[in-house]
């Protein structure tokens, strides 16, 4: 590992994201009158930085409401963040101004459900040439013949082009979205859990079309995902996402080896493991308790009403982001006493 | 070997559809015994819901069971009149569903829920009825039970409403209670919590379970039997440990190889290639033979289940007994 920082593709500074719904009309005219409203914000990111390097695949862990999907969106230039700024090479993906960068190509995204994210009365073959003749990546002629490359490229064969989704099956929707993203030959592929939705021998499909697509166009990824086999599997650094921030990030075999926030031992020993051994004890470590609600996060260390080594400047005191001994491979940390990385 | 609590044999349920007849459950055979735990594995369209829908009389026209029957201690379910059925479900076989702000009712309180499904079955006076309901609530781990019965679902997360539908199939002390995929829509962390609280109560109560799932590391953990389907059908079964470490149909081991976490990170995983079938539209023989490796012109014809001591498989060439996935 390099000590040198390699300039990043990616660069995602300090983004935090808010949500407040929009108070209703009678709490509208209450504020007016002076009478208290309650605002409902909601902290789905909060102050999170981590930097993507060309060719990396960085997956990004988290429970369901941690703002996973939400940070993965404020990349992708979908929402704009409420403070701090994402750039890819340099460029800010949705400034002050609020232009999305979205208009150029630069970043394009793959969602989890493909029935959902393709249009049901467009051809395969519109739905993939819509973007690049629109930027003028190619031009009308050769259309068919770029969709046919591409439909090759995601294992389809070249007369999906004529057919409608409805006539594909789920895994093949997932590799005609894929072919979409592809198609505006983007620098950067957000996918978010692109493969949740699919059964287990689909899901396997899809994995190795993934790594046979970065080993053949050196793809830059960011994996959205809250199964932990997938990220492991396919991802070089993972972040692990709690509440809106990160706790853990480093690479994804030392992050698996030897976890080191408390917060990622505990959802590492919640995954069910194939048990092949007839005297193999199964016994859980489970997380006490819940997911504090993200509308009113506890303070200091949002992990720490369920953390077993909570202290009390975990109450209080929020921890920063940092290196502890293994600063060498980026792999850094958000707690007060991390665990010593033991396997 | 605990007696024998369930015998499902020949069950063949088939939906009539405009396109054809449909065979999601196609000659299903298996027992459970009294306190076992029984997984039922396969993906979208394999018949494992539908399996567990026949077993309690759930299916509706245009589905319908045309062949086989199910015993519950001896007594044949199939066939049963409305109200007979009506009075075994829950009493005698309980079922939790995969979403449970689907099933639970949300403009209930969940002490009103829980009291209908005991007045269901038993009078039992208010102060009775509340204090069983605030017990088991308690033991499937919502802290707090007495006041949060008052509560609706809504007030609740998804592992909480879990646990509730959980506390209601438990109310009645049913023999056997059937889970499709009651973790699935939950998150890791709650779904281990979820998994070693049913396991650690099926143990103290004896109670058997049929838990369908298509997520073999969580089948692995909490069964002590597994079934796998495809297309309709039983392909494989047997003590799960053995049918992880050895499995012996094709399809097995190739569910088995589509996992990430068992191959090297960053390796192609060993994957199926094509899709399942159309069950309007299956293929001769072997469903699987489409997609096998190992196919040849003997699997235009249906293999028999062969069974080799506590297994079974449905193959005309299964995989070496010694042969590692």
């Amino acid at each position: 590992m390099t000590t040198a920082q390699p300039a990043m593709l990616v660069e995602v500074e300090a983004v935090s994201k808010r949500f407040t719904p929009q108070l209703s009309l009678g709490d509208r005219l209450a504020a007016l009158l002076g009478s208290p409203v309650e605002t409902r914000t909601v902290h789905a990111v909060d102050r999170v930085s981590f930097g993507l390097e060309q060719g990396e695949v960085l997956g990004l862990v988290g429970e369901s409401g941690c703002g996973k999907s939400t940070l993965g969106r404020v990349i992708a230039g979908i929402h704009p963040p409420s403070e701090g700024r994402a750039s890819i090479a340099g460029e800010t993906v949705m400034g002050d101004g609020r232009t999305p960068l979205k208009r150029t190509t630069r970043i394009q995204m793959v969602f989890q459900d493909p029935f959902a994210s393709l249009d049901p009365r467009v051809r395969i073959g519109e739905t993939i040439s819509e973007g690049p003749l629109a930027h003028g990546l190619v031009s009308r002629t050769d259309a068919p013949a770029y969709v046919a490359r591409w439909l090759t490229a995601v294992g389809l064969p070249v007369e999906a082009a004529e057919r409608f989704p409805h006539q594909f099956s789920g895994g093949q929707r997932q590799r005609v979205a894929i072919a979409r993203a592809l198609a505006m030959q983007p620098d950067v592929l957000v996918c978010d859990e692109p493969v949740a939705s699919l059964d287990v021998s689909i899901q396997a499909q899809i994995i190795n079309l993934f790594l046979k697509l970065r080993r053949e166009l050196g793809l830059t990824m960011l994996f959205i995902s809250h199964d932990l086999g997938v990220v492991r599997h396919l991802c070089d650094r993972v972040a692990i996402m709690y509440l809106g921030r990160i706790v853990e990030i480093g690479p994804a075999a030392e992050i698996f080896a030897a976890p080191r926030h408390p917060y990622t031992r505990a959802l590492l020993d919640s995954v069910p493991k194939l048990v092949t051994g007839s005297d193999e004890l199964v016994t859980f470590k489970p997380i006490q308790g819940e997911l504090p609600s993200p509308l009113s996060p506890p303070p200091g260390c949002h992990f720490h009403q369920r953390c077993p080594r909570a202290e009390a400047r975990c109450r209080s005191d929020a921890p920063q982001l940092a290196g502890g001994t293994d600063e060498g491979t980026g792999h850094r940390v958000s707690c007060h006493f991390p665990l010593a990385g033991e396997a | 070997m605990s007696p024998v609590l369930l015998d499902v044999n020949g069950l063949t349920t088939r939906f009539a559809t405009r396109a054809g007849s449909l065979n999601a459950v196609e000659d299903v055979s298996f027992t459970v015994a009294e306190g076992e735990i029984v997984g039922l594995v396969g993906e979208s369209g394999s018949g494992k819901s539908v399996t567990g829908f026949s077993i309690l009389g759930l299916i509706d026209p245009p589905g319908r069971i045309v062949a086989g029957s199910v015993k519950l201690n001896g007594r044949e379910l199939v066939g049963l009149s409305h109200a007979a059925l009506r009075s075994m479900r829950g009493r005698e076989i309980a079922m939790v569903f995969q979403d449970p702000s689907a099933t639970l009712n949300p403009v209930l309180t969940i002490e009103t829920q829980m009291r209908l499904a005991i007045a269901a079955h038993e009078s039992l006076g208010d102060a009775a009825a509340r204090a069983r309901c605030i017990e088991v609530l308690g033991a499937v781990g919502i802290p707090d039970a007495a006041r949060r019965i008052e509560a609706y679902p809504h007030q609740f997360s998804g592992g909480m409403r879990q646990r509730v539908a959980i506390a209601i199939a438990l109310l009645n002390r049913p023999k056997l209670i059937i889970c499709d995929e009651p973790t699935t829509a939950l998150d890791v962390s709650i779904q281990a919590q979820i998994l070693t609280e049913m396991k650690s109560l099926a143990a103290r109560l004896g109670t058997a379970m049929i838990w369908i799932s298509h997520d073999l590391a969580t089948v692995s953990s909490v069964a002590s039997r597994i079934l796998v389907m495809y297309a309709g059908r039983l392909i494989e079964a047997g003590p799960i440990a053995e049918v992880l470490r050895q499995p012996r149909h094709p399809y097995t081991r190739g569910l088995l190889g589509s996992l990430p976490g068992i191959a090297r990170p960053g390796q192609d995983l060993v994957q199926i290639p094509g899709a399942m079938p159309s069950l309007i539209d299956l293929p001769q023989g072997c469903a699987f033979q489409p997609r096998c490796g190992f196919a040849d012109a003997q699997c235009a014809t249906m293999p028999a289940l062969s069974a080799e001591g506590a297994r079974s498989f449905r193959c005309h060439h299964p995989l070496a007994a010694e042969t590692a996935p």
